[in-house]
């Protein structure tokens, strides 16, 4: 579904991807592992297109889309969930989700899509008329999941869902994407500190450091000290 | 010798050459049989150069974005003004004394509520402070002589001619801009710099961006202030009209056509909006569309100004030095337009 | 008594106008952050166009309206698309705005003074004639401007919840990352957020044109006045700039009435400082920076 083939990307005149190479399958989760400052979020943002890499190829089902605008990307059924949130702050659950489902596709879809999401997050349904500034971390990124799913998304972006949450939530939060993956058949690209969930979740993960891929392997091969070990 | 020679080089460099010639040129004008109809517009592109520049110190260089400037200049000339001519003091005393009212006027009236602020409110705040001067100016009409304005303001001398007025400009404009010179190399300019480039990096530094940006404010009302009141007894002849929005915008134009951020650019454009305002009166309101066309074609397609061009053509001729310009010019066109960063509040 | 309460009703017309004024540059500030200096002279342009069509050219007034909120759109269109995004994508995007529209401002200023002269000129009251009211009379015109204002407030809010553009407009406006990852076209927005505020000002405009003289050189005057109700009501804030407005005309009254009229400005200035001094986001909130 996704190939990325030796994209780069810079932040000014600091390089923070040298050339990193990926692939995601239809209705598969994929963790994508590293040290922190090393280049996940801006590979993220780099297939969202909020921060356009500055080469290399990233294709959607064999369609290039590295330099096409952000929007462009959400319609073709890319949704990024950023480790910031980036709700509206001032608006209602229920606006923020509505918004969610901005582009003509989604909106046809609309209330299945509203169904499925207040199925997984039951929360979201209670505090539907709450302004999201008032609302708890947890729940935040309750939203920001949430809203990403409204998209209609075939392939789901997340950066760090769980960091600053309880652990009750954190595991909220997993089955969720969990049932996103398993009940929809949406393919995940998961960004995560909590190596052990990540590898509990996921079938493939790749280390990315110093702005290259250091490894690929299936998560049967893997565990939590070794991959640990790569990080230093 | 060679250590003697090491320290001639950089008076020698082509570009402090040039400015000298200028200078030396400057001096002799008056010998070379200018009119005093051009000495009269060249020393009142003095004043303006001083103006423009020192509002290109706030904006250019400190990135406060400031519009009240001509207000600065108005409080100068008018305190001037009126104390030489209600106190019948000469000129030479209440010239000081209107720029150190200035100076504190601006300073508590206007630096220490606006620069708690930020951004596009200081922009607002500082032009509606200007905006409401000639209110006050109408209200105390006794002294201000209200919408007419003031006339018969005693001169520098008795009789002044126009070659003396011009050396009075010049030497008040190289005054000034040799105090700019120490401003923007020295202590604030270094805080400004460093402020631009990382504010957390320069507070950890101990730089205070409001006490600097109140020091900036302070200096700049003050050279403001005086060349307001030089101006004052130059003309003999001063009214509101000053703080109306031709003038405003034209004086803008200067430092901005010039090139924001650079010592060189207001003076260049100074003089070309001052000769070029004087030489088109005949022209009626078709200045006014050329000022708007000047500033909309300089925005969209020269941002730095002729000194932009400056450098362009000078990189073109020198084409191995890198660009053209050397690193340590502050004129060249290389730095950037700090009010940006300012009024800009992260996209 | 009576004095008072007329100025009272005159200060609450005026604020309406005031309001609808201040809507589109507080909308197009907190939607795009560009400040629009340009702002009083787009409000004057419609209301000299209104003039011409319904005076000059004799046209009913309603076709001269809609002409001039076509070429607003056009214009807004034009300022967007032209030049305003070139200028947002340069690192001094801030002060290259500011300047670009002061510099559109004097153009529209050479061309309303090349067009149609200096002299001072009004657009037409909508309905003439008064009303006789238990403190004095009331022009027809003014219960027109005051009905109309208002609807067009409850329209705007209509349009900022309801529409699909209206809420990605508050979307962009409250998180500009936010909005480029639920998939909201930057660009069409900011394009629809300048017909809005062009269209909006130019409304203004022709309201303000039927109740006060104008000429090419008013459009400061409501430029200035338009942003220190901004920045008094918060800006970005549309309830915040309607409060504001209507503080603001009731002061102005009062003030011309006890004061004179040469005091307003200082009074205007004074009320601007101390809010911002009390509260910098604004009597509402809103954006503070």
């Amino acid at each position: 579904m996704l190939r990325i083939r030796d994209v780069t990307s810079s932040y000014g005149d600091i390089q923070i991807l040298r050339g990193v190479s990926l692939d995601v399958g239809d209705g598969e989760i994929v963790a994508l592992l590293g040290p922190n400052g090393h280049g996940k979020s801006t590979l993220l943002k780099a297939i969202a297109g909020v921060h356009p890499a500055t080469g290399g190829s990233i294709e959607l089902d064999g369609e290039e889309i590295r330099t096409e605008p952000p929007h462009r990307i959400v319609e073709r059924g890319v949704a990024y969930i950023p480790e910031e949130r980036f709700l509206f702050p001032e608006m209602t659950v229920f606006e923020n989700l509505r918004l969610g489902a901005y582009t003509r596709r989604a909106r046809e879809r609309f209330d299945e899509n509203l169904a499925f999401v207040y199925e997984i997050f039951p929360r979201l349904r209670e505090r539907r008329d709450q302004a999201c500034q008032s609302l708890s971390g947890g729940e935040s990124r309750m939203v920001a999941i949430a809203r990403g799913l409204m998209s209609g998304a075939r392939l789901l972006l997340v950066d760090e869902p769980s960091i600053g949450l309880a652990p009750a939530l954190k595991k909220d939060v997993y089955e969720a994407i969990r049932s996103i993956n398993q009940q929809a058949g949406i393919s995940v690209l998961l960004v995560e500190q909590e190596i052990e969930y990540a590898l509990r979740l996921a079938s493939r993960a790749y280390l990315l450091k110093k702005g290259a891929i250091l490894f690929e392997r299936p998560v049967s091969e893997l565990d939590v000290a070794h991959v640990k070990e790569a990080y230093f | 010798m060679r250590g003697a020679g090491r320290r001639l080089m950089p008076l020698l460099r082509p570009r402090n050459l040039v400015l000298a010639s200028v200078g030396a040129l400057l001096v002799a004008w008056p010998y070379l049989g200018a009119d005093r109809f051009v000495l009269h517009v060249a020393a009142l592109t003095f004043v303006w150069a001083v103006v423009a520049s020192y509002w290109n110190l706030t904006n250019g260089f400190a990135g406060i974005t400031s519009l009240g400037n001509m207000g600065f200049f108005a409080i100068g000339a008018y305190t001037s003004a009126v104390l030489a001519k209600e106190l019948d003091l000469t000129p030479w005393a209440t010239m000081p004394v209107g720029a150190l009212a200035t100076m504190a006027l601006v300073t508590v009236l206007v630096g220490l509520p606006v620069l708690r602020l930020r951004g596009i409110y200081i922009a607002l705040l500082t032009l509606a402070f200007a905006d409401a001067l000639p209110s006050v100016i109408t209200i105390f009409r006794a002294w201000t002589g209200g919408g007419i304005g003031l006339l018969g303001i005693p001169e520098l001398l008795e009789d002044l001619e126009k070659w003396q007025a011009y050396y009075f400009a010049l030497a008040f404009f190289a005054v000034a801009q040799a105090a700019l010179v120490l401003v923007v190399r020295g202590a604030p300019g270094l805080a400004f710099v460093a402020l631009r480039d990382s504010e957390p990096f320069a507070q950890a530094l101990g730089v205070d961006r409001f006490k600097e940006g109140l020091r900036v404010f302070a200096i700049s009302a003050f050279f403001t202030g005086f060349a307001g009141a030089l101006y004052a007894h130059l003309l003999g002849q001063i009214s509101p009209a000053m703080l109306g929005i031709e003038q405003f915008l034209m004086v803008i134009s200067m430092w901005m056509l010039g090139g924001a951020g650079t010592l060189l650019g207001p003076v260049l454009g100074a003089a070309i909006i001052t000769f070029g305002n004087e030489y088109l009166r005949v022209a009626g309101s078709l200045r006014l569309g050329l000022l708007g066309l000047a500033i909309v074609i300089t925005v969209l397609f020269f941002p730095g100004g002729i000194m932009q061009l400056v450098g362009r053509a000078r990189g073109f001729l020198t084409r191995p030095r890198r660009g053209g310009s050397d690193p340590d010019t502050v004129d060249g066109a290389a730095l950037p337009v700090g009010s940006g960063s300012e009024t800009g509040e992260g996209r | 008594m009576d004095a008072f309460l007329n100025s009272l009703a005159s200060g609450l017309i005026v604020g309406s106008l005031y309001a609808i004024m201040a809507m589109g540059l507080t909308i197009l500030y907190g939607v795009s952050h560009v400040f629009n200096f340009a702002h009083g002279h787009v409000a004057v342009v419609a209301a000299y166009l209104v003039w011409f069509a319904a005076v000059r050219l004799g046209l009913a007034l309603p076709v001269g309206v809609a002409a001039a909120l076509l070429v607003m759109v056009v214009l807004a269109l034009a300022t967007y698309w032209g030049a305003i995004r070139g200028l947002l994508r340069r690192s001094e995007w801030g002060f290259g705005t500011l300047l670009f529209t002061l510099g559109l401002a004097i153009l529209a200023e050479y061309a309303l003074l090349e067009l149609f002269g200096p002299r001072v000129k009004s657009v037409p009251a909508v309905l003439p004639g008064s009303v006789r009211l238990w403190f004095g009379r009331l022009a027809l015109n003014d219960l027109f401007l005051i009905t109309a204002s208002v609807v067009l407030m409850v329209l705007v809010g209509a349009f900022l919840k309801r529409t699909l553009t209206g809420q990605a407009m508050r979307a962009v406006a409250q998180s500009l990352p936010g909005a480029q990852v639920v998939g909201i076209d930057i660009d069409r927005i900011y394009g629809a957020t300048f017909i809005f505020a062009f269209v909006m000002t130019g409304l203004s405009g022709v309201l303000l044109g039927t109740k006060t003289y104008m000429t090419p050189h008013i459009g400061w005057e409501w430029m200035i006045k338009g942003f220190v109700i901004v920045a008094f009501g918060g800006l970005g804030s549309v309830p915040g700039a309607i409060v504001a407005a209507f503080l603001l005309g009731v002061v102005e009254a009062l003030v011309t009435l006890y004061l004179g009229a040469i005091w307003i400005w200082p009074a205007w200035l004074v009320t601007f400082i101390v809010a911002l001094w009390l509260r910098p986001q604004g009597i509402l909130g809103g954006r503070s920076t």
